[in-house]
Order: C-alpha cells, then sequence, then structure tokens
C-alpha cells in the first residue's frame, strides 16, 4: 500500500466509524470502545503512510479523484513535512480517545451521539487538511469538516449558554479564517502567469509554485497580498495574537477534555503547517532571489513575539484549570511563530554561512509543534482527570490532590516541567533548539536576542503560572471541596482506563526531552522527504549527526546540551544529598503546619491560586485576558454537600 | 583518559564549593556583626549549624511528604550541577556537556525546588514566600540572561568555556552594552543572592523564611548549604563575566585570585546588606523593572555591534 493509498483508508476508516458510531451511540461504553477501535486503525494506517513516507525518502503525490475542467481534485501528497503532523494527529488521538472511553461517563445527561462521530469526522479532516494539494477545494472541504465538527464538540455541554457562544465564536473565526485563505489562493491561481506545460490543476501547490516566480516579479503587491491573507488566516487558527485571544480561551474549556486535548495538542498545529506550507515550501527556487523571505520572517517572528508575550501573560491571570491551559496554548504557539520566523529571516538574509542556524531555528520550531502537542494534551487530560475527580475547573476550590490522585499528580508534575522548559523534558529541548537559532541568526536580525530574551523571560512566566496550576491544586492544602469529594466514600484518583493514556504521554515527554536525536533525526528526515521550496536548502544545512552525539551538524560545537550526561550528574548529586540527610540519623516525625500558634489550618486561611503573584499579575493587567468566570474564593460550600 | 579528567574536575569543583561555601557565609555573617558593632558568631559557625541541623528531627508538615524530600535533595543536586559548569579559577569542567541556556534553566530548576518545597509545605506563610520568590525570578532572570546572551553574541558562541571568560568585554576595549550591563548586574546582585534589601521571600521578621518555614533537620541543613552554595555560584559567575583579568595566571596564583576576588564580591555583598532595610516587593518589582529596562537597551545595542 503506497502512503498515500493509507492515508485515504485511514480517512474513510475514521468516516465510516463515525457513522457506526452515531449508530450505536445508545450503549454508551460499547461505543467509547469502539471510537477508540476505529481511531485505533486509523492512527495505524496513517502511522504507517508518515512512515512510509519517511523511510523511502519522499513520495509523490497521488490523484485519487478529477474534475481537471474545475480545478477539483482529490490529489493527497505525504511528503515529509506532512508526514510530521500525520505523525503527530495519529499518536495524540490514540491516548485522546482512550481517555474517553471512561472520561465521557461524566456527561450522562448528554447523549454520545453529538461526541464519538463528531469527533472522528473532525480526525479525518485534520489528516486530510495536512496531506492535500489543493489550495482551494479540497481545502475548503477539509476545513469545513474540521470546523462543523469541531463546533458540535465546542458546544457538547450545549445547556451551558457560555459553551454555546464560545462555539459561535469558534465557528465564526474559523469562517473567516478560511475565506482569507482562499481568496489567498484565489488571488494566485487567478494571476498566476500560465506556466508553461499545459493545463493542470489550477489550485495545485505544483502549479501555484510554478506560477509564483512570474506573479512575484510582475505584481509583488498582490503575492504579499496573498500571503498576508495567508498569514492572517492560519494565524487565526494557531492562535496567533491578536485573533488566538479571541476564540482559543473560550472554546478550549467548554469542550470535553479529551477533544480539548485535541484542539490545542493538534488541531491548533494545522494553523501551523499551513504557515510552514505555504510561507516555506510554496516559493521554488527560481523565486528565491525575489521572494521576501527576510520581511516575512520579520513579520512572523515579531508578531511570534507578540503572540508569546500576550498569551503567556495573560494565562498567569487565570484561576480556571482549562482557560489557563488555553492561554498558554497561545503562549507556546507564539515560540513555534518565533522559530519559523527566525528560520525565515536567516534564509532571507542568504548568508550562507548562517544556513545552519536556520535550520537550526527550523528544527526548533517543528520540534516545538511536536512536543507542545504531547505536552499540552497530557496537561488537558489531567486537567480532565481533576474534573473527574473534583467536579471543579476552579484552581481556587482545589488543593492536597497529590494524596488522593498520586498517579495524576506524577504525570501533571512531567507535563508543567515540559511546558516550562526544565532542562530533561522535551520543552526544555525545543526551546533550547529556538534560543540557539534566534541568538545565532542574530546577523540576520539585529533584535533576534531581545526575541530570545523575551522568549527565557516568558519562560518564566510559564514556570510560574504551571508551578501554580500544580502546586494549588495538586501541593498544599487540602481544599473542602476535595475533602468533601473525599468523604462521599469514592475514589478520587481515576481509574486504568484514564490513567493508562496520560503515562504513555508523560513517557513521550521524557523520553524525547533525554534523547535529543530522535528529535533531531525525525526532522532530518522530514526535510529529506520533502523536495519542494527551502526543505532541500534546510536539509542540507542540518546535516547529519554531528560532533556531539545526536545533535545534528548544524549546531557546529558552538551550542552543547547532553541531557543524559547532565541527568547522571544530577542524580549522582542527589545520591550525596541523601547521604548527608541520612548522616546526622535524625528521626522524623509528622506535624501539622504551624499558623502562629493560636490557629489551625482551615478554608477561610488556605492561600488560593487567586492570591499568587498578585504583584506581578496587578502590572499586566492591562493586557487583559480576565478569568472566565467571577473569581469564586473558597468560602462558598461546594454544591456536593 | 578525557572522560577521568573532567570527572575529577568536576568532583573537585563540588568539593571545593562544599568546603567553602559555609566559610563565605561566615565571613559574612561576622563582618554584619561588625557593622552593626556586634561581636558575631566564630568564622566557623555555618559549619557547626549545619553539622547540628543534620541530626536534629525532622518534622514534616505537609500532605505530600514525597514531594518535600524530593525538592530538598533536588535543591542541593541542582546548585551542585550547577558547580560543576562553573570555571572556578580552572575551564569549566561539564563544557562539553551544556551551554549557557542550559546554564541559565538549571540555575532556574534551583529555585523551582524552593517553590515545590514551600507548594509542600502547605503553610500560608510559605506559599506568601513562594509567590514573592517566583515573582523576584521572574524579573531576575532575564536580568541574567541578557547579561549571557550579549556575552554569547559577542564570542559568537554559546559555550561556557567562552561566555564565562568576560565575554561581555569581547572584541577589544569596553563596548557600552557591556558596560551597562555591569551596573545593571551589580544594582541587582543583591537580589541573585537572596540578601537584604531584597530577601523578601524569605523576610525573616515578616513572613519567618517563607518557604522554608515548614523545614527542620536535615532538609533545613539542605536548604541553607544550598542558599550558601548560590552565593558562590553568583559571585564567580559574576567574577567569570566581568573580572575576568588575571584568570591566566598559573595553577595556584589564578586558583587564588579567582577566590580573592569571590570574597571581595561576598564583602561587597555583607556591606550593602547590612546597611540596608529591605523593600517591598512592589517597591523591588519597580526597581527590577527599571532595571530591565535598561538591560534591553544594552540588549539592543549588543545586537548592533556596540
Amino acid at each position: 500500500m503506497t502512503p498515500g493509498q493509507a492515508l485515504l483508508t485511514s480517512l474513510i476508516v475514521c468516516l465510516a466509524g463515525a457513522g457506526l458510531t452515531a449508530l450505536t451511540a445508545c450503549q454508551r461504553r460499547l461505543t467509547g470502545w469502539l471510537a477508540f477501535g476505529i481511531t485505533a486503525v486509523a492512527s495505524s494506517l496513517a502511522l504507517y503512510a508518515a512512515g512510509s513516507s519517511l523511510r523511502l525518502g519522499g513520495v509523490e503525490p497521488e490523484t485519487f479523484l478529477k474534475l481537471p475542467a474545475l480545478g477539483f481534485a482529490l490529489t493527497l501528497h505525504v511528503d515529509g513535512l506532512s508526514a510530521i503532523f500525520i505523525g503527530l494527529i495519529a499518536s495524540i488521538a490514540l491516548p485522546a480517545t482512550f481517555f474517553g472511553i471512561r472520561y465521557m461517563d461524566l456527561y450522562p445527561e448528554y447523549s454520545l451521539r453529538r461526541y464519538h462521530p463528531w469527533l472522528l469526522v473532525f480526525l479525518a479532516a485534520m489528516y486530510g487538511l495536512v496531506s492535500t494539494t489543493d489550495m482551494m477545494w479540497f481545502f475548503f472541504i477539509f476545513w469545513q469538516m474540521m470546523t462543523l465538527p469541531g463546533y458540535a464538540l465546542i458546544r457538547f455541554e450545549h445547556h451551558k449558554p457560555e459553551n454555546r457562544r464560545a462555539a459561535v465564536k469558534f465557528l465564526v473565526m474559523m469562517q473567516i479564517a478560511c475565506v482569507a485563505t482562499m481568496i489567498g489562493a484565489e488571488l494566485l491561481a487567478t494571476n498566476a502567469v500560465p506556466a508553461a506545460g499545459g493545463a493542470t490543476l489550477r489550485y495545485d501547490f505544483d502549479s501555484i509554485s510554478r506560477g509564483l516566480p512570474g506573479l512575484l516579479e510582475q505584481r509583488p503587491g498582490l503575492v504579499a497580498t496573498a500571503f498576508a491573507l495567508f498569514l492572517v488566516g492560519f494565524g487565526i487558527k494557531l492562535g496567533m495574537w491578536p485573533f488566538g485571544q479571541v476564540w482559543l480561551p473560550d472554546a478550549h474549556p467548554a469542550a470535553p477534555s479529551p477533544m480539548s486535548a485535541l484542539l490545542s495538542g493538534v488541531m491548533l498545529k494545522t494553523g501551523v503547517y499551513g504557515i510552514l506550507r505555504y510561507f516555506l515550501w510554496l516559493v521554488p527556487e527560481s523565486a528565491r532571489d525575489i521572494y521576501p523571505a527576510g520581511a516575512w520572517g520579520a513579520w512572523i517572528a515579531g508578531l511570534g513575539t507578540l503572540t508569546l508575550f500576550t498569551g503567556t501573560l495573560q494565562a498567569l491571570r487565570q484561576e480556571q484549570t482549562k482557560r489557563l491551559l488555553a492561554f498558554h496554548s497561545i503562549g507556546q504557539l507564539g515560540y513555534i511563530l518565533l522559530g519559523i520566523g527566525t528560520s525565515l529571516l536567516i534564509l532571507g538574509h542568504g548568508d550562507p554561512a548562517l544556513l545552519p542556524v536556520a535550520a537550526v531555528a527550523f528544527a526548533g520550531a517543528l520540534m516545538h509543534t511536536v512536543f507542545h502537542g504531547t505536552f499540552k494534551s497530557l496537561l488537558f487530560l489531567n486537567s480532565g482527570s481533576m474534573l473527574w475527580a473534583a467536579r471543579t475547573q476552579n484552581l481556587n476550590q482545589l488543593g492536597g490532590l497529590l494524596r488522593w490522585m498520586p498517579l495524576t499528580g506524577l504525570t501533571a508534575l512531567v507535563a508543567a516541567m515540559s511546558i516550562s522548559g526544565v532542562p530533561g523534558f522535551n520543552g526544555f529541548l525545543s526551546k533550547w533548539t529556538l534560543y540557539v537559532g534566534a541568538i545565532q541568526g542574530t546577523p540576520a536580525g539585529r533584535l533576534l536576542p531581545v526575541c530570545a530574551v523575551i522568549g527565557i523571560l516568558i519562560s518564566a512566566v510559564t514556570l510560574a503560572s504551571f508551578m501554580k496550576f500544580f502546586g494549588v491544586s495538586f501541593l498544599g492544602q487540602t481544599s473542602r471541596t476535595v475533602t468533601s469529594a473525599a468523604q462521599e466514600g469514592k475514589r478520587l484518583e481515576v481509574d486504568g482506563l484514564m490513567q493508562a493514556p496520560q503515562l504513555v504521554l508523560a513517557a513521550a515527554c521524557v523520553l524525547f526531552g533525554l534523547v535529543p536525536g530522535l528529535a533531531f533525526g525525525l526532522v532530518a528526515r522530514a526535510l529529506l522527504a520533502s523536495q519542494a521550496g527551502y526543505a532541500g536548502v534546510l536539509a542540507d544545512a542540518l546535516g547529519g549527526a554531528g560532533k556531539v552525539p545526536g545533535m545534528p551538524a548544524a549546531l557546529g560545537g558552538s551550542a552543547v546540551f547532553l541531557p543524559l550526561a547532565m541527568l547522571a550528574v544530577l542524580l549522582l548529586l542527589a545520591g550525596l544529598a541523601a547521604l548527608l540527610t541520612r548522616s546526622g540519623g535524625a528521626s522524623r516525625r509528622r506535624a501539622t503546619p504551624w499558623l502562629t500558634g493560636y490557629q489551625t489550618a482551615a478554608e477561610p486561611t488556605r492561600y488560593t491560586a487567586h492570591g499568587l503573584y498578585a504583584e506581578f499579575k496587578r502590572r499586566f493587567r492591562w493586557l487583559g485576558g480576565t478569568p472566565g468566570s467571577p473569581v469564586a474564593k473558597d468560602s462558598e460550600p461546594p454544591k456536593t454537600t | 583518559m578525557e572522560t577521568l579528567t573532567v570527572i575529577l574536575r568536576a568532583l573537585a569543583n563540588v568539593v571545593v564549593v562544599l568546603l567553602l561555601a559555609p566559610l563565605f557565609e561566615g565571613v559574612l555573617r561576622r563582618v554584619t556583626a561588625r557593622i552593626q558593632s556586634r561581636q558575631g558568631p566564630p568564622l566557623l559557625q555555618p559549619y557547626y549549624d549545619l553539622l547540628k541541623l543534620l541530626g536534629k528531627e525532622d518534622i514534616e508538615s505537609g500532605e505530600s511528604p514525597w514531594m518535600q524530600r524530593f525538592a530538598v535533595h533536588l535543591a542541593l543536586a541542582s546548585v551542585l550541577t550547577v558547580v560543576c559548569l562553573l570555571p572556578l579559577g580552572a575551564p569549566s569542567p561539564l563544557n562539553a556537556a551544556g551551554d549557557m541556556i542550559l546554564l541559565i534553566y538549571l540555575l532556574t530548576l534551583a529555585g523551582i525546588c524552593t517553590l515545590l518545597a514551600g507548594l509542600a509545605a502547605g503553610s500560608t506563610y510559605s506559599l506568601i514566600g513562594i509567590s514573592r520568590e517566583m515573582i523576584t525570578m521572574m524579573a531576575l532572570e532575564p536580568l541574567f540572561a541578557i547579561t549571557l546572551v550579549i556575552g554569547a553574541l559577542n564570542v559568537n558562541s554559546l559555550r561556557l568555556d567562552q561566555v564565562l571568560d568576560g565575554s561581555v568585554y569581547a572584541g577589544g576595549g569596553f563596548p557600552l552594552s557591556g558596560l551597562i550591563m555591569l551596573a545593571v548586574m551589580l544594582l541587582s546582585f543583591q537580589a541573585f543572592v537572596q540578601r537584604v534589601p531584597f530577601d523578601i521571600a524569605e523576610a525573616e521578621t515578616e513572613i519567618m523564611e517563607g518557604p522554608l518555614i515548614e523545614y527542620s533537620g536535615p532538609k533545613l541543613a539542605l536548604f541553607k548549604y544550598a542558599q550558601m552554595i548560590k552565593l558562590v555560584i553568583y559571585s564567580s559567575l559574576f567574577v567569570a563575566l566581568f573580572i575576568p583579568w588575571g584568570s591566566a595566571l598559573v595553577f595556584p596564583f589564578g586558583w587564588l585570585w579567582f577566590w580573592v576576588k569571590v570574597l571581595g564580591l561576598v564583602l561587597l555583598v555583607t556591606v550593602v546588606a547590612a546597611t540596608h532595610a529591605r523593600y517591598r516587593i512592589d517597591q523591588a518589582l519597580n526597581y527590577y523593572g527599571g532595571l530591565l529596562g535598561v538591560a534591553f537597551v544594552a540588549l539592543i545595542l549588543a545586537g548592533f555591534g556596540y
């Protein structure tokens, strides 16, 4: 089976599965397993397609359906770039649907007919969107197949008015994005200088790409308009400032948690895919001299820095688990944009000595795309488990969960460490690569180090936010909500069906963080397996393994990071610390916290998320991003009692 | 053979710092006392304190004791890992395993341990403390990052052996950006080593050591040790970045000269700490904000080669 056929089969399996699960939706548990089974088959096919494309070093586009008169053709092209995104979708879909089997019991009053079928259509659409070569018809079809189920899934809990509003916002923004992108494509297609070699499909990447050099020469303004529309369209999708703030923070918390995981971990990435495909892959070699890569790079890097700055500082103010995570999605996607922008800036600069740095920045962006998929979907599954246990998304009402949910707590800690960029976890590896790119790329963009330092600053803010997220919910004093939930005699820790996907994702975070060669290898293979645009240049510049084992030659030894060696040192020294603690033979005793002696710990004296970093948050209030619901100090008794 | 040398040099760094850090603390306490017209404890008092604490009862007040233990061990381990990356009068031992970005994030990891410890202890005071500690980290980390990035831009490499060798002045003469950063780092140094007037997170007289309030016995010993080591780390970093002269002397002299410079910085910290009163967190934040603005100007200047 060729990669294209495998992917098409996977798409059809998803769509057929959607029909099937719609029929069986009354049998809730059965439908959950069925949906997971279908996803497993589809994911294996998709992973096979991606894997064989990477192994073969790229394949030709495959056309399955053709109406040349309209320029209408279903052409799937699983090249290296698509393979990475297909792999990401397939590998996040598996844990998310597995988590959903049990998790959907949380909504007994809502029919699953509104959940599993839509989710499968949504998956099919994403597979299609990242592999079609049609910039108009099939782009539209797949975009709508992704948007409409997305709308249905966000308003799954449709009895809540805020969820309905969030869904409408999502729908409107996605339609604007769709129209912007299609107008851009139409501009390029209709004005293209007819290329030699006869009429082909006018909206195909190939024909647009061939027409681009002539168009760039004759009407650069028009091409710039089209590309600006692409940036807006895909920017809306991936949550770029200022568009992301409009829909994203409302949409993510509204959807059921596994769907939030897919929305943030995977769906936003189709926007990243679009930007990479259109800005880096569409421009043929012959147009390289007249394509203003540097200018676009500066725009994208600047917008990326703005996005990460605003998104994360707004996230710091949040007091609802999933809303906080949603704002961080905006922030993290900013890092990806910064990487893409850096890469384009350096490519536009044209200094061959700097090309390896462009490859490093590109690798950082692509790695962060994949890694953000793992840790952010894990975080959404964690908050799903917290919602399952304590029935609240309000961080102010959570506390001391670690005692009740040790495994969820551990995976949440791993995810929090990853997103905050603690060395040894995957988030650090990609951020490290991005910073190396931005700092070394200074000759191409004098302000790049400023972007890098803002990235480092925001990384500390991310850490603060996740210390809050993890600390106030899992550590600290047990809150009244948690106590009363535990008193009902219910086991708070989620069962194996919900633990397994969290463990798998946490393991991925650690594995990719400790073995940089894995991710760099994937990026290098992806570049080798795509022929168009700048991929060849970047692939050559990235090189194979360099002086430092597992690191690409592009880093040239001017930046080094050996996670395993550092981990060994850290563990040895932790052993030394353990020896020191034991050396005195001190005895150990439990006690309650000391509160000046005349007061014991109680709900009103519990320090909550609202109070943390108050002074810092106050200074950035002008950025907006209000915490969604009114701030509930946990003085009101929870509904369960 | 090469690996063995690296391991031995790293070990030497760790041992030297473990032995010297309490001594610097002793000097600091003694000099502070003299400035305040007190007798002051003997120079070796911090060693005695640590030994005594290691044998004291360990009271765990939090609801997740294993997190408390984890945080404590990681706190000391992470600062000692940083020590292995530093050029302490000799080239950085683990130079080939990590660069300046790793250094920034490892120092953050040391801070994370204090945060986790404070959060796990579950006391309201410790939460107030970690809130302040984190605010300080958010404001200070970029200052330190900017210094290192300017150095990295000057030497066009992120490797520690090149960056931590007076790189802010590299390229001849005294570039404007380097001088600005020298001033900024001097003005914020007290905050990096968490001493008065910027010991806001601990504030003994106000929130009773904040994150550490619930810690006793060996755990407190480890945290105190880590804090003393941090003083050495930041002083060495400052020396390596801004006072590189004389580091090329032959072995015992270069090495001794390095520690003399570190001692000089510790004395400076002491004098400032003994003669100032603590700022409130909002005042401190204004101060850091101003420094950060100036530092960003220096970074832009450095980007354009000044």
